[in-house]
């Protein structure tokens, strides 16, 4: 019964290429190499966003703190939003959609792997001109650099332009795998596997994949006519020459939103499969959890007012956007529900999958539940802007992000090195990083709501009440850098010192288990046909029927002939 | 938060509201989450039981979750309503200005400067820094932006409001206790955004009327206002603005003058 099933692949006969060593490697149009350039990029990225952070907090530890000058502060602030957003999260997510999902429908590769070729390139560019656009005149405009402080008569260095560049082109290739990946799913699963077939991660890579292909091409616009202000005498954010500075926050709060949501469906769509497997249930109701994920991605999209409540837009769309964010409700909590009714009746392996699965969830819902308070919209008029918004925002990023990401990459680890994890550095890294994230985010988010601290400020003045909070959410983030760190060199030590896994390391149900680890160029020989949600299941079912009819005709055939 | 305004005390109360939803929906599903954990932990020769959703609990747990966001929105819907609703202004309110009855709110004009707040009284006189107000008055605000988008935020008397360049914005309050209010710009606005504060004195319909009139009698605003501020950097500021005061109105720079070599 607990036979695992063999691969049905002959690698040791099939050519190598080897002949370039590394150019091969990043010339490579093959989705895992594309996959894995982003997933090792993010984690330098996750690095020297957690170190950026750490600055910004030593900064803020102590009231009226000299450690960085204003302008260095916005700088770090800038460089920050970019890299945990455009070069740690997102990066992170498409790039384990893009390695996993074409392994879990069948597919020999994807449809158009040159377009994902091109995305990681132009996302690596992407990360190169910010890095080196850091050195000599970085951005001041913070996080979102909103329209007017961002033009040029503001700010007239290039630094915005440097950032702009940069992530206009890491968005312009994750579009790029978008494509390539939505039509991978859409076209190249193995036979039978239909939609409500597939595994929920594919799913939710195809979901994702649109939401990028509607979300990205609208923070381009906003990108491009940015630029086009600064460069080239645009009036596009302007007022009083035919433009509109909230323009500019209407476009970008569509793209953050929907990658909000994006983050959220990948983090719900990788416990769905790790929850499954390692307490041997099947996942909890699919049909409603891979319809919450399409809810998700669209109601949560369109929630995008919610961060535009103290902008002068009319009550009603104010009102709008509390309806959907409050119509979320529905879809993230019956995947809450449905996740956690998958482990009732199962027998839970407490492995560190299952561990930061857990973190993620947890993280998740302190996020949710105060973003839920804050899309009141008299509630925003007070806790808008205020560390009490950074806070519940950064549980649920980083639970879905940080928690979610790294449940995602130990459960898929040994399918793309061939290696485990360290179980023992996993479990010390994950209570360190959820110490951490507590320590760091909680105060925050009290400092927000009793004493109206406010964010993207470089000091906050003795006497106002949150000189221990601060203190605090320093000494959280150090914890968070910590474990962050601890995180990153168990992956790497594991890369060449892990324990070999094997092919099937977890007994897992969908498709990727089925070929060796780490996965040929082709990834399979046999394409095996799909009869049921859980098809490794069905394949070691029907490898225990074999032996047993074999060992039973061995017994007939040793009986004497009476 | 201390609300000393009618609207402050509505959005007090739905915060509350949130936070006790939000608290409930953590504790729920954790609790639901860790129970389900320590009785489904692997073990003792513990084996997996299949078992399966039924459409028809989904639709059950839906329609509780609706009714949870359906109940959120309603008193959402409620408070915000009540918040942003012009408040009158009392008996023991500025009834009469100069003279003149004062038929509804006293119009203010708060313009948001990198990185001062200005504040134009009726008459015609105006301050840096620091807004004077009568209690018991319904204030009308209008706000706008010379330069980038600030957030003019008094949590304890009125919501945060950004003003943006080219928008009039207004919000409506009436503050109910006499003293000294703190706000902080919230929306980040160039090097001195942490340094940019501004306060508001709830002063008494008589010394409102008489402060206003020193005011215009040729104390400039500015010198007043910049006494009051800690941070030695805005009141530099706030001398070079008041310097620029006339000229302020056309610093909604278009860049023109400056090119990107």
């Amino acid at each position: 019964m607990n036979e695992a099933p063999r691969p049905e692949i002959a690698v040791d006969g099939f050519p190598r290429r080897n002949r370039w060593g590394w150019m091969d490697f990043v010339t490579s149009a093959d989705h895992k190499d594309v996959a894995k350039i982003l997933m090792v990029g993010s984690g330098g990225f996750l690095f020297l966003a957690a170190l950026e952070l750490f600055l910004m907090r030593l900064q803020l530890a102590i009231p009226e703190n000299t450690f960085l000058e204003p302008v260095t502060f916005n700088r770090v602030l800038s460089l920050y939003g970019a890299t945990s957003i455009f070069f740690f999260v997102l990066p992170l997510v498409m790039g384990i959609f893009l390695f996993v999902a074409p392994l879990q429908v069948g597919a020999r590769g994807t449809a158009l792997p040159r377009l994902s070729q091109l995305g990681g390139a132009l996302w690596v560019a992407g990360a190169a001109i910010l890095y080196s656009g850091f050195l000599w005149t970085p951005s001041e405009a913070g996080v979102n650099p909103l329209p007017p402080l961002s033009e040029l008569a503001f700010l007239s260095n290039n630094g915005v332009d440097t950032w702009l560049t940069a992530c206009g082109f890491a968005t312009l290739g994750f579009v790029l795998i978008a494509i390539d990946l939505a039509t991978t799913l859409q076209v190249d699963r193995a036979p039978g596997m239909a939609w409500r077939r597939a595994p929920i991660f594919a799913w939710a890579a195809s979901v994702g994949s649109w939401l990028m292909l509607f979300i990205g091409p609208v923070v381009l616009a906003a990108f491009t006519m940015l630029m086009i202000d600064r460069n080239y005498d645009g009036t596009f954010f302007i007022d009083g020459a035919g433009g509109a500075p909230l323009l500019w926050q209407h476009l970008t709060w569509i793209f953050y939103s929907g990658a909000y949501m994006l983050v959220l469906i990948f983090a719900f769509a990788a416990i769905a499969e790790i929850f499954p497997v390692f307490s041997g249930n099947e996942l909890f109701n699919r049909t409603a959890v891979m319809a919450s994920i399409v809810a998700i991605a669209v109601i949560g999209t369109l929630a995008y007012m919610q961060n535009m409540y103290t902008a002068p837009i009319g009550i009603g769309w104010k009102y709008f956007g509390m309806l959907m964010s409050l119509a979320l409700i529905v879809p993230v909590g019956l995947v809450f529900y449905n996740l956690i009714a998958t482990l009732n009746g199962g027998a839970l392996r407490m492995r560190a999958p299952v561990l930061f699965s857990i973190g993620a969830l947890v993280m998740i819902s302190l996020g949710l539940a105060a973003e839920m308070q804050q899309s009141l919209v008299g509630a925003a008029f007070y806790l808008k802007n205020t560390t009490a918004s950074t806070a519940a925002t950064s549980f649920a990023l980083i639970g879905g992000g940080i928690f979610g990401g790294f449940a995602a990459l130990h459960y898929w680890f040994p399918k793309i090195t061939g290696r485990a994890m360290g179980e023992q550095l996993g479990r010390l890294s994950f209570w360190v990083t959820a110490a951490g994230t507590l320590l760091a985010f909680v105060p925050l988010a009290l400092a927000g709501w009793e004493q109206d601290q406010v964010v993207d400020a470089y000091k906050f003045f003795n006497h106002t009440g949150v000189n221990f909070y601060n203190l605090l959410a320093s000494i959280g983030v150090l914890i968070l850098l910590i474990g962050i760190v601890l995180i990153l060199i168990n992956a790497v030590a594991s890369v060449k010192g892990g324990a070999r896994a094997g092919h099937d390391p977890w007994g897992g149900d969908t498709l990727e288990w089925f070929t060796v680890s780490p996965p040929p160029v082709h990834n399979f020989d046999v394409q095996p046909d799909v009869r049921s949600a859980r098809p490794l299941r069905d394949i070691r079912a029907a490898i225990a029927a074999r032996a047993h009819e074999a060992e039973e005709r061995a017994v007939r055939e040793s009986q004497p002939v009476a | 938060m201390t609300p000393h305004s009618p609207g402050t005390g509505q959005i007090n109360t739905l915060i509350w509201i949130g936070f006790f939803a939000a608290l409930l929906v953590v504790v729920v599903i954790n609790l639901g989450l860790f129970g389900a954990i320590r009785r489904n932990r692997a073990g003792r020769g513990r084996t997996a039981t299949q078992s399966r959703g039924a459409v028809g609990l989904q639709w059950r747990v839906a329609g509780v979750l609706s009714g949870f966001a359906v109940l959120l929105f309603v008193l959402g819907i409620i408070f915000t309503s009540n918040a942003t609703s012009t408040p009158q202004t009392t008996s023991a309110g500025l009834t009469s200005y100069h003279g003149e009855k004062l038929e509804g709110p006293l119009l203010i004009k708060a313009t948001g400067q990198q990185w001062v707040w200005r504040y134009n009284y009726p008459n015609g006189s105006f301050s840096y820094y620091k807004l004077v107000i009568p209690a018991h008055t319904e204030i009308e605000l209008k706000l706008t932006s010379t330069d980038v988008i600030h957030t003019w935020n008094v949590p304890d008397l009125a919501p945060k409001v950004e003003a943006v360049p080219g928008k009039d914005t207004k919000v409506y309050f009436r503050a109910d206790a006499e003293g000294e209010f703190w706000g902080r710009a919230s929306t980040l606005s160039g090097q001195a955004y942490a340094s940019m504060r501004t306060a508001v004195e709830v002063v008494s319909p008589e010394r409102f009327e008489e402060f206003t009139t020193e005011l215009q009698k040729g104390i400039r605003a500015g010198n007043e206002g910049a006494e009051e501020i800690e941070s030695e950097e805005v009141a530099e500021l706030a001398e070079m603005e008041e310097d620029s005061a006339a000229e302020s109105g056309e610093s909604t720079g278009e860049g023109e003058g400056e090119s990107n070599e």
